[in-house]
């Protein structure tokens, strides 16, 4: 018999804010152990959440990216189950009103095209993190990622393969980062998700036992931990090697293997209801339309305007596409010098560089495209050498600085004055006889040579070609 | 609500009741259940839902850092810490 594959995803997604979800402390990444903690995220009596508003505006983002429906009036319920990673005992998240339901992504893969129906997203709490020491055989407790803010995107089973999953993510990957809400780094765990699977007859339409596989945070993880499900599922239902029963299992990637959990909670077990503390969240039409109109293109709709418009090659479109920052810088740089392909060169070799040395990413980068746009300019413009401007870049990189400004005061303004020019080429000339000789016997390198002398005497402050005509001048009138 | 619900509500809690503690808590339940029972016998289909019993909404801050009590502050009333970590008894997994 043949069978197939249903698979729905929960995605948790770390939203980029400065500070929690319902205190101020803040929600960055690497701090030592409870340092960003207080009264209210870590679970004293009496305190009291405050909505921070950047998380809803963060939440109706991704929902309108991801073609969602926007609950109007949103609010807030408490999930209760018993952890020492959860202070008070409850996570405060969205069940009866998330603030985005009813979407749809359209992902691709090599069957072509297929849209995946979102059930809901929604806002809530990160729990804390524990630490096994071993050394007195106790629990470590650190809440500095406790309440943390957190989207949780859940898809309908309309997944049908690990191809499909992993097209999946990256899509959302994708969309999420252009519109700013999480950088959604699998690595750093800003990205992780449930997979829920089971398999039945291909064509029935009635669902298998389910089987659910928690927090996996890397894609090669999954597309194995599918595979091999996949295959535990039909090798019971084939040969009755195992009763299929519905539950939470852990992936052990380094054994290849998942494994069956002890805790079994249903929903029901959470007790979820309304939490009293947090006020209902109600959207006017303001602020919804000020989210609507903050948000970008979609990817392939700036890839296909910059090979339109722009005339880049899909190579460029697809290298600058990769990343909403390197656009922004783009789009800034070009509307200052209207170059494509030389603000697009500049990004994706020159700028990429300079990054990849520091470690960083493409979303990472913080230059002023408009600052780039100048510097294009000022080049083309014959102003200034190209190793020199590489070097005005490196500086830009490290602090905000007027290109044409920086040029004069480093000395890297190309000099018109052809007088200064010929003498430094005649005291090349004379100081080089071997050169000189080689290059009328025919070799060219040798030209070449003398023409590094030279720019080196100049301090690359020179157009090229001048140098060139002028060096050739002076050898042939010997 | 039977006493199945009760032991299974206990684990989840954390909580071990003595029997008379069980009994007490079995006719309270009951009686709440009595109330729930005549509020669900109610026709609610054309009522709006009623998302919060204060008449307040939206109260939001903006997304910004403020630093509050230091470690040591949060730490002082803690029975184990260690190296900056709240310290608790081995979790069994
Ligand atoms: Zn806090």
């Amino acid at each position: 018999m043949k069978y197939e594959t249903v698979i729905g995803l929960e995605v948790h997604i770390e939203m980029a804010t400065e500070s929690k979800i319902f205190c101020s402390c803040s929600a960055k990444f690497g701090a030592e152990q409870n340092e960003h903690v207080c009264p209210a995220c870590c679970g004293m009596p009496g305190m009291l959440p405050v909505v921070n508003r950047h998380v809803v505006d963060l939440g109706m983002n991704a929902g309108m990216m991801l073609n969602c429906h926007i609950n109007r009036t949103t609010t807030f319920d408490k999930k209760s189950y018993y952890y020492p990673d959860l202070p008070s005992s409850y996570q405060t998240t969205q069940w009866f009103a998330p603030v985005a339901v009813n979407g749809t992504v359209t992902i691709e893969t090599a069957n072509g095209k297929k849209d995946i129906r979102i059930k809901q997203i929604h806002m809530e709490e990160d729990a804390g993190k524990l630490v096994h020491d071993d050394w007195t055989d106790t629990t470590l407790v650190d809440f500095n990622r406790t309440s943390v803010p957190l989207i949780e995107i859940v898809s309908q089973p309309d997944l049908s393969s690990a191809e499909e999953v992993v097209a999946y993510l990256e899509r959302l990957r994708s969309l999420l980062r252009f519109a700013k809400v999480s950088e959604c780094r699998m690595e750093q765990g800003s990205m992780r998700c449930d997979v829920n699977l089971s398999v039945r007859p291909e064509g029935s339409d009635k669902l298998g036992v389910r089987t659910e596989m928690k927090n996996m945070n890397s894609l090669s993880a999954i597309v194995r931990a599918i595979e091999y499900e996949t295959a535990r599922h039909i090798d019971a239902l084939e040969n009755g090697t195992e009763e299929l029963v519905q539950e939470t299992r852990r992936w052990d990637d380094i054994k290849g293997k998942s494994f069956a959990m002890r805790n079994k909670e249903t929903a029901g077990d959470y007790r979820y209801f309304p939490d009293p503390n947090v006020m209902p969240v109600v959207i006017d039409d303001a602020w919804y339309d000020s989210i609507k109109a903050s948000l970008p293109e979609f990817p392939e709709v700036k890839r296909a305007r910059y090979i339109d418009a722009y005339g880049l090659s899909e190579y460029d479109a697809d290298m600058l596409t990769q990343s909403r920052a390197l656009c922004d810088c783009f789009e800034a740089a070009y509307a200052e010098c209207k170059n494509a392909k030389e603000a697009a060169n500049w990004l994706i070799s020159d700028c990429m560089n300079i990054l990849n040395k520091s470690q960083k990413t493409a979303d990472q980068l913080t230059l002023d495209g408009k600052a780039l746009g100048e510097l294009i300019l000022l080049v083309l413009d014959g102003k200034v050498g190209r190793g020199n401007a590489k070097k005005i870049l490196i500086a830009m990189f490290d602090e905000k600085l007027d290109p044409a400004k920086y040029a004069e005061e480093q000395g890297f303004i190309v000099s018109n004055d052809t007088g200064a020019i010929e003498a430094i080429v005649k005291t090349v000339v004379a100081a080089d006889p071997k050169s000189v000789a080689d290059y009328k016997n025919g070799k060219e390198k040798a030209l070449m040579a003398l023409f590094g002398k030279c720019m080196r005497e100049l301090k690359g402050n020179c157009d090229p070609q001048v140098l060139q005509k002028l060096l050739k001048d002076t050898i042939d009138s010997l | 609500m039977q006493k199945e619900t009760l032991n299974r509500l206990q684990k989840l809690n954390q909580l071990r009741l003595t029997d008379a503690e069980e009994t007490n808590v079995l006719s309270f339940f009951a009686a709440r259940e009595e109330e729930m029972n005549i509020l669900n016998s109610i026709d609610t289909e054309t009522v709006e839902r009623m998302v919060h019993v204060m008449p307040i909404e939206t109260v939001v801050r903006e997304d910004k850092v403020i630093k509050s009590f230091t470690r040591e502050q949060l730490q002082a009333g803690a029975p184990e810490t260690t190296d900056g970590y709240w310290q608790v008894p081995r979790l069994v997994e």
